[in-house]
């Protein structure tokens, strides 16, 4: 029997249909089987796709999300993946534009640009598909992990990155200078009969005094 | 095994970790005026009734926090900050709509402004009467300039992180390694 879920947030409205796969002896209200999605987007068109095109959705918002909550959003969706999302710097406010290719050839992407409030609606929406266990699609999400320490390296902008080494190297340089200006030590004069030093340098036999 | 050969639990939070997750509660006390009576409550009604009996309790835990004024020394388990997560988790689902009125770019400008104005005014009254002003991440809170990107960053942590499904999320945010 068909079954239809609905996931909803202010601006958003996630609507998938499908059937239990009784094969694998789900539950009567268990969708095993996608039979399509609809995603309703306030202000923009419904956009519709098949299984692949949701999971694609699912595998790049959430990983994006993850890394906005570190402070450091970067692309998602490699070349070929028909779901695309990359961050826009616009002055202070922070958007997202999404994009979304075709299956149809010559047909443009479409672009959908979100602001903070519009992606955590969206997120919201697949975090309820994902976590709902009448939902058994099977797809792959990535986990969520601990970024590295080179992920993390990103947020702190390049001139401060560069600040400590270029101090350093700029002290090092002025102490160089300051030093190659101070004038080196004059060699003491000889001072009558003076006797060398023991472990002074050989010195020529003096001319013995005439008669 | 010796304390002093203990190696330090992959899934438990770092310094940086417990400044943010200390951090957030402070954003969400600041967003809602009984913020310090509904973690407690919250607490109680997740199961976690145990671990934090009264507002003292959950004072303690978040006292953790290295920026704090009367800082504690040493790390939480996992399991504590499992359940602050949980807790912050539930109050950022509960003040959602406010997260949303913040972050949103349909809101009018006039009134955007002010309400990140209220905020700033609250979060920074919080900050001074809590934690260290010394410590440079306390000043960059208060910075006018920095300080409005940090709060930017709480706010939208909070929402991404609202609910069940935010949780992992947050958690594994606030396990990141320290730049």
């Amino acid at each position: 029997m068909k079954q239809s879920y609905r996931y909803e947030q202010t601006s958003c409205r996630l609507r998938i249909d499908g059937l239990p796969d009784l094969s694998a002896s789900q539950a009567d209200d268990a969708i095993g089987i996608l039979m399509g999605w609809e995603l309703d987007l306030i202000g923009r068109p419904s956009l519709e796709g098949k299984r692949n095109h949701l999971e694609a959705l699912l595998t790049v918002v959430l990983p994006y999300a993850r890394h906005l909550v570190s402070g450091v959003p970067r692309p998602f969706g490699a070349d070929g993946s028909p779901v695309q999302i990359e961050p826009l710097v616009n002055g202070e406010q922070s958007r997202h534009r999404l994009r979304l290719f075709s299956s149809q050839p010559d047909t443009p992407p479409l672009e959908f640009d979100f602001d903070d409030a519009e992606l955590a609606d969206l997120v919201r929406c697949l975090d309820q598909l994902r976590l709902d266990p009448r939902v058994q699609l099977g797809f792959v999400i990535p986990a969520e992990v601990p970024l590295q320490r080179r992920e993390i390296l990103e947020r702190v902008p390049l001139r401060r990155r560069l600040l400590s080494p270029a101090a350093g190297l700029a002290a090092l340089v002025i102490t160089s200078s300051l030093s190659l200006m101070l004038p080196l030590p004059k060699p003491a004069a000889p001072q009558g009969e003076a006797k060398p030093a023991a472990t002074s340098a050989p010195t020529t036999p003096q001319a013995p005094a005439a008669p | 095994m010796h304390p002093l050969t203990e190696s330090r639990s992959p899934s438990r939070l770092n310094r940086r970790g417990l400044e943010r997750l200390d951090l957030m509660l402070l954003s969400v006390e600041a967003l809602d005026l009984n913020g310090g009576e509904a973690m407690v409550f919250m607490a109680q009604q997740l199961g976690f009734g145990d671990l934090f009996p009264n507002r003292v309790e959950l004072w303690k835990r978040r006292c953790y926090n290295p920026l704090r004024l009367a800082c504690r020394r040493g790390e939480l388990s996992e399991t504590e900050t499992d359940a602050l997560i949980s807790v912050l988790c539930a109050l950022a689902e509960r003040i959602y709509p406010m997260l949303r009125q913040l972050l949103s770019s349909s809101e009018p400008d006039v009134v955007s402004i002010q309400r990140w104005e209220l905020f700033r005014q609250r979060l920074d009254e919080l900050v001074r009467e809590r934690l260290n002003p010394r410590r440079g991440g306390v000043q960059k809170l208060l910075d006018p300039e920095e300080g409005a990107r940090h709060r930017l960053q709480l706010v939208q942590g909070l929402a991404l992180g609202a609910g069940a499904g935010g949780f992992d999320r947050l958690k594994a945010s606030l396990m990141d390694a320290a730049a």
